[in-house]
This record gives C-alpha cells, sequence and structure tokens, in this order.
C-alpha cells in the first residue's frame, strides 16, 4: 500500500488515474474515523435547543457584551463606592462563625436498633420496634457503628473519650417518635479535634495561608423521619431513616469569613467521604450544616458581655443560629446576609435577639424561625436505658494505623513528587473525582509510562503532568460529552499509556492522539499499535519548505488578522492561525509546535512571546 | 426487713445518717442497733404508731405562705414544654400551682442532704471495673464488622464497606403500620392543622 495522503489519493482519482482498492477503502476508513470523532462533537452541540432563527452567540462574547453594557449603563464610580462602604463596615465589625455538622453514617443497621439502613427502599420497611417508639421497646446500641465514627474521629485529630454515655435531649415534633432525641450532650465520645484548611482549600485571602479550625467535640446522635409535605396542612412520614447514626462535628468560633466557613465543610466532607464514614454529601441530603453567626466591634471589645464567651473564646458578641443549610454556596450566602442584617441592627442603634433563623437558596435576608420566647429548654438527661460507651485503646489505635490517606497528603504527594508534578488544582481535582478511582487509573497509567519510558530520561520528568492531563481532561471530556459514568475499562490504562508514550516520543502528533483516544473510547478493540499501523497515523514529519509553504498560503488568506497581530500586537491570534493550519493540513503530518514557531517567523514575532 | 424499717424512724431526725444506714449492708444482720437504753421488750409499743411520716417533707401552712410564688406564665411554659394541656378554669389552676409550690418543697427538702461527692445515679447496672472490662468495645468486638468491609484500589488503596443485603427480619417483620390512625399507601399521616 502506498503511504500517501488521502486528499492526493482522491484527486488521482478525479484526475482519471489509478487508485487500488486497497487505497481508496484505506481512505474510506480514515475519513470514517474522522467524521466518527467529528459527529460526536456535533452531537453534542445538536443536545442545545435552539432554532434556526435564533443566533446562537459564543458564551465568552455573551458575557463581554454584558460587561460591556454594565459599564455604558451604570458607570463604574457607584460600583467603588459600594465596595468602599462595604469595606470600612468590616473594618469595623468582625464576624465570628461556629458550625455544627450533621453527617449520616455509612452503616450496615441503625444506632438504637438491628433494623437495616437502607433508607431509599419502600417507606417504613426498615423499622424496628423501638424507631416508631413502641410502648415497652428498648434501645439496643448497636457497635458496629462505632467503627466510622471513630474514624471520623481520628481524621478530624479529636481525643477519643475511653468513656462516654448517651443523653435525652427532649423536645416534641412529628419526626421524633420517642419525644426526645438520643444524643450525647454531656459525655461526646471525641474531644478537642482540629482541621487545617489552606489556601487552595479556598479560604478567605484574609486568613493568609492557612487556618487551623478547633473542633470541640464529635457526639453520635439518631437521625429523624423522613417527612414528605402534602399541601395543605399533612405530612407523610416515613420512619426509616429514624435512628439512623449521625455524628455531630461541633467546630470552635474560630472562623471569621464567609468563604472560610465554606471551605472548612467542603472539607470536612471530603475527609469524611475519603475515609468511607459517609456514603453521600451535602447535595444528597447526607451532610448538614447549622451555623451560628456573631458580630463584635473589633477594637471595642468592652460592649459586649463576659457570658458571651464559647469554650474559651472570649468577648462575641450576641449569636444566632441558621439552621438546615444545604449546600456550600448556601452556608457561604446565608453567612454574608446574616452578617450583614446584624450589622445593620447593631449600628442602628438595636440589639441582636438570641434566635434561630432560616435561610433559602436565593433569597436576600434569613427569615426568623424561632425568636427568644420559643427557645426551646431541651432538659437534658443522661439516658437510663443505655450503659456506658467503653472503647478500648487497641481498637482506637488499629483505626488510626489502618486509616487510608488522606486527601491533603495524598494531594501534596501529588504535587511535590518527580514522579507526578501536579498543579495543586488539578491534583484535588483527580483525588476528588468518581470515588477515588480516577486516581487510581492515573497513578497505574503515570507507572506503566515511566516503565515504557525507562530508556528516555528526559521525557520521565513530562509524564506526570502530561498523563494528568490526558486523564482529566481529554479522557474525562470523552465522559462528560457522552454523559456516561466513569470507568477503567472504557479506555484501559495501558491503552493510555501507548497512546501518550506515543506521542512523547513524537511518532504521532497531538491531534493524531485525540483521535485515537476517541476510537478506543467508542468501541475499537484493535490495539494502539495496531490502529496506528493499520491507520497509517504515524508521524510523517513535514519539511520546512512543505511548512513555510502552507503558512504563507494561510497567511496570504487571511490579511486582517496578520494586520491585527502585527499592527495591533493581539498575538493571541497566532493560536487561531496554528489551528487553522493544522486543520488545514494532512493527518499525521503536522505538529503544532513547529507550525507555531514557523508562523512567528513569518510574522517576526519572537519566540518567547 | 422490720429492722431495717425501725432504723429509718429512729433516725429521721438526721437525714444524713439515713443514707449511712441503707448503705451499710457491711454489718451482719442480727447486731443490736439502738441508741437508747430502752429494753427490748418495748419494741411493740414502738412498733405501734409512726414516728415518721412523709409529711415532714411537706410544706405545713406557715411554710406554704413563705415559699417562692410561681407565675401563671411559668406554669404554662413547663405544661407546654411536656406537651401537657394548659388548665381549663382558674380552680385548676390554683391547684395546679399549689400542688407544683409542695413538690418544690419537697425537692428543697431532700436537697438538704450533703450529696459532696456522690456521682448522681443514672441506672441499677454493675459499675465495677470486671464489668467494664466486659463491656469494652476492642479490636474483637468488632471484628465481624471490619470484616465486612473491602480495601480497593491498585494503587490508591481505600476501604469500601459491602454493601450486600442486610437479613434485619427478626425486627423489621411486623405491622408497621398496624396501629397507624391515619395512614396513606405505606406512609403515616400526620395532620399540623395549618393551611
Amino acid at each position: 500500500m502506498f503511504s500517501r495522503p488521502s486528499s492526493s489519493l482522491i484527486r488521482g482519482t478525479a484526475q482519471g488515474r489509478y487508485v487500488c482498492q486497497a487505497c481508496l477503502r484505506d481512505v474510506r476508513t480514515r475519513r470514517q474515523l474522522v467524521a466518527n470523532a467529528q459527529s460526536l462533537r456535533l452531537q453534542s452541540r445538536a443536545l442545545q435547543t435552539t432554532t434556526a432563527t435564533e443566533e446562537v452567540t459564543p458564551y465568552r462574547k455573551q458575557l463581554k457584551d454584558e460587561a460591556k453594557r454594565q459599564k455604558l449603563e451604570g458607570g463604574s464610580k457607584p460600583a467603588k463606592k459600594k465596595s468602599k462602604a462595604k469595606d470600612s463596615r468590616l473594618e469595623k465589625w468582625e464576624l465570628t462563625v461556629g458550625i455544627e455538622i450533621h453527617a449520616e453514617l455509612n452503616t450496615a443497621r441503625k444506632l438504637f436498633s438491628s433494623a437495616a439502613t437502607a433508607s431509599s427502599d419502600a417507606p417504613n420497611s426498615h423499622v424496628a420496634l423501638f424507631d416508631v417508639a413502641f410502648p415497652g421497646s428498648q434501645p439496643h446500641f448497636q457497635r458496629e457503628t462505632l467503627l466510622p465514627a471513630l474514624r471520623a474521629a481520628i481524621a478530624l485529630n479529636c481525643t477519643v473519650q475511653p468513656k462516654s454515655s448517651f443523653d435525652r435531649k427532649h423536645y416534641f415534633y412529628q419526626d421524633q417518635p420517642n419525644g426526645y432525641q438520643i444524643t450525647q450532650y454531656y459525655e461526646p465520645f471525641a474531644k478537642d479535634g482540629h482541621i487545617t484548611l489552606f489556601d487552595h482549600d479556598g479560604i478567605a485571602p484574609e486568613d493568609g495561608k492557612s487556618i487551623t479550625i478547633g473542633i470541640k467535640q464529635i457526639q453520635m446522635e439518631q437521625d429523624t423521619a423522613k417527612t414528605i409535605q402534602a399541601p395543605p396542612s399533612t405530612h407523610l412520614l416515613d420512619f426509616n431513616r429514624v435512628s439512623h447514626p449521625l455524628i455531630e462535628i461541633i467546630t470552635l468560633p474560630h472562623i471569621h469569613h464567609p468563604s472560610t466557613a465554606a471551605a472548612c465543610v467542603r472539607k470536612i466532607q471530603t475527609i469524611l467521604k475519603t475515609i468511607d464514614a459517609v456514603t453521600a454529601g451535602m447535595e444528597l441530603g447526607g451532610l448538614r450544616a447549622d451555623v451560628n453567626v456573631s458580630v463584635r466591634e473589633r477594637h471595642n471589645t468592652t460592649g459586649t458581655g463576659p457570658e458571651n464567651s464559647y469554650y474559651g473564646v472570649t468577648g462575641l458578641g450576641q449569636r444566632t443560629e441558621i439552621k438546615n443549610l444545604s449546600s456550600f454556596k448556601a452556608v457561604e450566602d446565608a453567612i454574608v446576609a446574616e452578617r450583614d442584617r446584624q450589622i445593620d441592627v447593631l449600628e442602628g442603634g438595636g440589639i441582636i435577639e438570641g434566635e434561630t433563623r432560616g435561610w433559602t437558596l436565593g433569597s436576600k435576608e434569613t427569615r426568623k424561625l424561632r425568636g427568644k420566647e420559643g427557645e426551646i429548654d431541651y432538659r437534658y438527661m443522661p439516658d437510663p436505658d443505655l450503659g456506658p460507651v467503653i472503647i478500648g485503646e487497641d481498637l482506637v489505635q488499629a483505626l488510626r494505623n489502618t486509616l487510608p490517606k488522606l486527601p491533603d497528603d495524598i494531594a501534596s504527594k501529588l504535587v511535590s513528587s518527580a514522579e507526578y508534578g501536579l498543579t495543586m488544582k488539578d491534583a484535588k481535582t483527580m483525588v476528588a473525582l468518581d470515588d477515588g478511582e480516577r486516581l487510581d487509573y492515573y497513578l497505574d497509567v503515570v507507572q506503566l509510562l515511566h516503565k515504557d519510558l525507562e530508556d528516555d530520561k528526559a521525557l520521565q520528568g513530562s509524564v506526570g503532568r502530561v498523563a494528568g492531563n490526558w486523564v482529566l481532561h481529554d479522557l474525562g471530556g470523552l465522559f462528560t460529552t457522552s454523559e456516561e459514568v466513569w470507568s477503567d475499562m472504557k479506555v484501559t490504562s495501558q491503552s493510555l499509556a501507548s497512546i501518550i508514550s506515543q506521542l512523547l516520543r513524537r511518532h504521532i502528533t497531538g491531534r493524531t492522539a485525540k483521535l485515537l483516544l476517541a476510537t478506543i473510547f467508542h468501541g475499537d478493540q484493535r490495539t494502539v499499535r495496531q490502529i496506528i499501523e493499520e491507520e497509517n497515523m504515524t508521524l510523517r514529519p513535514m519539511s520546512r519548505e512543505d511548512y513555510l509553504a502552507a503558512a504563507n498560503t494561510l497567511l496570504s488568506d487571511n490579511p486582517d488578522v496578520v494586520q491585527a497581530i502585527k499592527e495591533k500586537g493581539q498575538h493571541g491570534k497566532i493560536m487561531f492561525l496554528v489551528g487553522q493550519m493544522v486543520r488545514r493540513s494532512e493527518e499525521g503530518t503536522m505538529e503544532a509546535k513547529t507550525a507555531e514557531s514557523i508562523l512567528k517567523e513569518l510574522l517576526d514575532i519572537p519566540n518567547g512571546e | 426487713m422490720a429492722t431495717g424499717r425501725s432504723l429509718i424512724c429512729l433516725r429521721a431526725v438526721r437525714p444524713s445518717i439515713l443514707l449511712l444506714s441503707n448503705v451499710g449492708r457491711s454489718m451482719p444482720w442480727n447486731i443490736k442497733r439502738h441508741n437508747s437504753s430502752e429494753p427490748l421488750a418495748d419494741w411493740e409499743q414502738q412498733l405501734a404508731r409512726p414516728s415518721w411520716s412523709v409529711q415532714s417533707l411537706l410544706p405545713s401552712d406557715t411554710q406554704t405562705a413563705d415559699a417562692p410564688t410561681i407565675s401563671v406564665k411559668q406554669l404554662h411554659h413547663l405544661l407546654r414544654l411536656s406537651a401537657l394541656p394548659l388548665p381549663a378554669s382558674a380552680e385548676e389552676e390554683a391547684k395546679m400551682l399549689d400542688t407544683l409550690s409542695s413538690q418544690l418543697h419537697f425537692v428543697r427538702e431532700i436537697q438538704e442532704v450533703d450529696t459532696k461527692g456522690v456521682e448522681p445515679l443514672r441506672a441499677i447496672r454493675d459499675e465495677t471495673s470486671a464489668a467494664e472490662k466486659e463491656q469494652e468495645i476492642n479490636l474483637d468486638t468488632l471484628k465481624d464488622a471490619l470484616a465486612k468491609e473491602d480495601v480497593i484500589g491498585k494503587h490508591h488503596k481505600r476501604i469500601r464497606r459491602r454493601t450486600d443485603k442486610i437479613d434485619a427480619k427478626d425486627v423489621e417483620d411486623w405491622e408497621v403500620l398496624g396501629y397507624a390512625e391515619r395512614k396513606s399507601g405505606k406512609y403515616f399521616v400526620v395532620d399540623s392543622g395549618k393551611s
């Protein structure tokens, strides 16, 4: 088979020259592969429901137009004034936030009965007698529920108490059959922990590179029933969720900025998921947060009373509690709204009432749920039906030794070690995706690549980074566009390692490599080497003259772009030209880097820009 | 036991010793315990009429006048906390306040006992160190639960609890909605009355 570019073959046929059937077939299949790859891109666009009459403007352009319009209308001065006013208020008032997180534990059975915890089954199908407070029923502490709870305590650096006990928290509500919730108020099982947040976790810039938030205690408690509203006034109750084990993590009021609070909740969720302590995150209702917000004057702490101190943090203002925040954004927005409301009240000469408030997504202010008059006296008392929880030291030690690596440690290893060399952002994404499966796949690919490229020391350095880009963006992108769930069998780590290895050795171009990936993703069973051979994808490097010829043709076809680059200095448009050049060229001939340097040479732009 | 009861009667005046006498199990049962020189034969006479009544812990008429008053607002707050109905009439309210007042007096009398260093009792339970050792939750106790977890991952090792179906028939197999006053399909129905 002649290894000639397909276009010249077709041209040849049109001109009456004989082209063998094998070559034509070869051309047809290659065109088909390209068409397949392109049709995928087109298919995803077809999902947009715009009619032919509407103009489809690129999103970036839309944002630019919007910004331009706002600038013309509003004028820049008012915007600056508003932010200046806000900053001066924050100069005067300091915010303090404490967070209480309730997380549903990943256990087989419930906390005080041996019923199963599957809460997505038919309603009221996993209910023991005690779960609906049947008269005469007794709680039986299920000791297996301690496993994820202890792991959470260890991961959050708490001291596990050898002896802890359960208390009753009395209040009446339809989702609480007993009339009290069994919790650990006086003697929680873990105390005095801490969690460290870094700048890459998304804390406020004012908090610097890192901030450590103290954790007062972690306690075990029961969950309540699920209520479904059936308007106007009835509620349907499903008791599957009653007595599902929860842990409540109470932080100390060490947080002073809303974004830090959201980052704290996010990080705690990530840690709990990594150690398999919880299965569902905030989005699925498996984790809920309540926040306590107060403000005080930065430079005048004499106004606040000594009664307003909390576990060693003194001089705090009166706090209000915002309950049932169900997303990270809600946490941040609710704190900002409540802080502003409290500052407004205090600056207007009023006082803050110790209330419970609620927040709905999209509102501008928190709303009052319960005032001080309606404050509930929980009348905590030790539960006489349950004995103390005595935890052996050997168990704690064993769990500490077998605790899975925490996301911080994994991410820092991925960033700092020369073997991987990822950016912190990529490292954290890698750790978080697909329950750790994506990371496992990536590590396998890197290991295979290092082995494959043993002979080439120069390439070894870039292996980790390149593989990271391919696993996260290229392969990840394919899964996203076809809306499939991640699987490491679609493109095996061996296949991806082969593709990258061929690319790094410059046997194929970047464009070819992407095509290869798409081909295998869509079910081609051949090995990478086979496809490259059969489809003739090996790089046939163009000569310098060919490059210059193609570049000159392109430049003469786009005089306005050339003008923009040369005269207005819009060097960004060079990449547009590179893309055009590569697209016009034959499959597997042009390399983007060389094309770029040729173009820059022709346009008299030094290579550094 | 008769001996026990007579001991309480004799020592009613000194409540601190009242506690001790109940705990004094170390004393053999047949030791004669009495603080007077009265002959033993008089025990019939002594037991003929009570020498102590719980009335001593309740307020006398003079004492009720001195007691701190409970406001109607406080009474209503307490009733609401316990989900009890508010009094229907003024007499019922007065009676409730009266009863509450004497109950509080009773508690104040009991609080006269010096309980320094005595941990409040939570339940009658074996609190010896041997029992604690038995109740301890250690590796051995949780070995079954640990066996139900897998370590997954080739390079990035992590723990996953196996989520096979659990057989909880022994506790779940009963007619949950059988006693429900109102139900709708498989749900319990509660009417909050607010629309």
